[in-house]
């Protein structure tokens, strides 16, 4: 089958041996399971939830008997506080999931261009290689954070006509260039993944490169990298945090202000909580994408 | 098997980082104030942490040599004795018995000054308003600094000429997190337009320089420090009563006691006021928010 058999994209293959690598821990028996660890006769059942509450119940009691725990109890994960500063938090991350979903959107368009620009063949196209690959080194490059703050305070600076001073547009231009460099490595990797074969098939049947680029490579690669690309969004999402040091009032702004003004960390806590609600879910979707995407390579190889 | 489950408890022990720290406060009986007996982080040694940045004008002066601080337009270095706050820690640490070389200043980020558990200095000065709220966290000494607020704004933004809070309300307003310069927007403006909240004063500035923001609130003291054009007004006192700044100790710390003897002493003979006209600069004359 041909689509299995080019180069495997480097983004984020766990190390796997000789089977396929884009095998997730846990779809191929060599990787123990997380739940279970193999065979699920009762007896390792057993073994397993017993093993497990031993672990996390000695864990649990070592922090809450350690002579610190009343306080941290007190300053981290405080009822009152959580009740109170929760809804209030919540309300602000309609702000994150308004930065992150307009980024993602811009990120998937930017970096398609700057993937199909760096796979250009053909050496007239070597400017526009040079320029894309110097793009994904300097954004991969300058830690976030960086970008935004130069971003956020530069750009309004120069004081020029038709350049807005809206904090929100630095900030989702700011989370896009960056998250723009990643992805388009995400994308490339897809491409280079299709077999040359194919194109050479394509060109033969009188297809022009950009038909055969856009009619032939393009909906295999992006398939076959989806994975990666939500793993890339639930980046984006956490990063969208970032954005407080514009003084955008966001979610971890919000909760800074609470924390620094109750001085109590629960908020923070609060925080991380919805954060973890909103990507375990789509940590588990990636899981069973890249499971099926697996089952159906398996079914069709064997045919 | 059996080996497996002594290799995951004892994983679970050192995940934990099992036994804890003997950490006793050596608790120095109440009212033995001198330096050799005070229950001090680094014995022998006044350790006190700020902020850094540190602002003028509570803390000035040019930068000493090998000080993490760095003085500028609006910063000052701790380790001077000028500013507000760099002259009091210093008069505070003589009153307490401390020579000046015997004062260690530890730069931290705000949260830190709060944080549960021991904390890697004596206490934390940082223009701390004192509110019942943060009392839950920290002890707090008795005040040294009765603080006002004001709007600063540069020419041509919409607050230039406003006389009453209600004028404000339609205002984009500034503060740093954390301030009571925040709280004052909030409670006692209450504004129609979200106010910007900033990691710290220099990036509030930056908007309002940019325009982004319409005016920024900030302690009545800087706003005679040129951070903007002009000052707009200052805000009566919040309705909660007087603010006031107080230091911030760890949770059940003896050395409080001795610092508020100390803050009566500078309070009665004078000296908190003197160095309050020395360096704060407030002024009577600019108008009252109604």
């Amino acid at each position: 089958m041909a689509s299995g058999s080019g180069p495997s994209p480097n983004v984020y293959f766990p190390p796997g041996g000789d089977s396929d690598p884009r095998l997730p821990p846990g779809s191929d028996s060599r990787w123990p399971k997380i739940l279970g660890g193999g065979d699920s006769s009762a007896r390792n059942v057993w073994i397993a939830v017993g093993s497990t509450v031993i672990f996390f119940g000695l864990i649990a009691v070592i922090v809450v008997r350690s002579p610190g725990w009343p306080e941290i109890k007190d300053s981290f994960f405080n009822g009152a506080e959580f009740r109170s500063s929760f809804p209030v938090i919540l309300e602000k991350f309609v702000r994150n999931i308004f930065i992150f979903c307009v980024a993602e959107v811009l990120v998937l368009i930017l970096a398609l261009i700057i993937a199909v620009l760096r796979s250009l063949p053909g050496p007239v196209f070597t400017p526009l290689r040079i320029m894309a690959a110097a793009y994904t080194d300097l954004f991969r490059g300058v830690p976030t954070i960086l970008v935004i703050l130069l971003l956020g305070f530069g750009m309004p600076a120069l004081d020029l006509q038709g350049i807005p001073d809206n904090d929100y547009v630095w900030a989702i231009m700011a989370l896009t260039l960056v998250y723009s460099a990643y992805v388009a490595e995400v994308y490339r990797a897809g491409i280079q993944s299709v077999h040359p074969s194919q194109v050479a098939a394509a060109r033969s049947l009188g297809l022009s490169r950009w038909q055969s680029m856009r009619h032939v490579v393009l909906p295999q690669a992006v398939r076959r990298v989806i994975p990666p690309l939500l793993n890339d969004f639930i980046g984006l999402q956490k990063d969208s945090a970032l954005v407080y040091v514009l003084g955008v009032v966001e979610a971890l702004n919000k909760a800074t202000i609470i924390q620094q003004g109750d001085f109590n960390f629960t908020p923070l806590v609060a925080l991380s909580l919805i954060f973890i609600a909103i990507t375990i879910p789509q940590a588990r979707f990636v899981d069973w994408l890249i499971a099926r995407d697996q089952r159906k390579r398996q079914s069709s190889a064997a045919v | 098997m059996r080996k497996a489950l002594l290799v995951l408890a004892v994983l679970a022990v050192v995940a934990t980082a099992c036994a804890p720290k003997t950490s006793t406060p050596t608790s120095a009986a109440a009212g033995d104030c001198t330096p050799s007996t005070m229950n001090l982080h680094t014995p022998g040694q006044l350790t006190i942490a700020t902020g850094n940045p540190a602002y003028k004008p509570w803390y000035g002066g040019t930068s000493v040599a090998g000080s993490d601080w760095k003085s500028g337009k609006y910063t000052g270095d701790p380790h001077t004795g000028e500013g507000y706050e760099s002259a009091f820690a210093y008069a505070l640490a003589q009153q307490l018995g401390f020579t000046n070389d015997q004062v260690t200043w530890e730069g931290i980020p705000f949260g830190k000054s709060f944080a549960p558990g021991p904390k890697d200095f004596d206490f934390a000065m940082q223009q701390i308003s004192i509110t019942p709220q943060r009392a839950k966290a920290v002890d707090f000494s008795d005040g040294y600094y009765d603080v006002n607020q004001a709007l600063i704004a540069d020419n041509g933004s919409p607050a230039i000429g406003v006389t009453t809070l209600a004028g404000l309300k339609d205002l984009k307003l500034g503060a740093p997190v954390g301030t009571t310069s925040l709280e004052v927007i909030q409670q006692e403006i209450q504004p129609n337009v979200e106010p910007g909240v900033y990691p710290d004063l220099d990036t509030a500035l930056k908007d309002l320089h940019n325009g982004q923001l319409d005016g920024v609130v900030v302690d009545f003291p800087d706003a005679f420090y040129g951070y903007a054009d002009q000052i707009v007004g200052q805000f009566p006192p919040l309705s909660g009563g007087q603010e006031q700044f107080g230091l911030a100790f760890e949770k059940g710390n003896p050395l409080v006691s001795c610092v508020n003897q100390a803050i009566a002493t500078l309070k009665s003979n004078g000296t908190l006021k003197q160095l309050e006209n020395q360096w704060l600069q407030t002024d009577a004359s600019v108008p009252v928010f109604s």
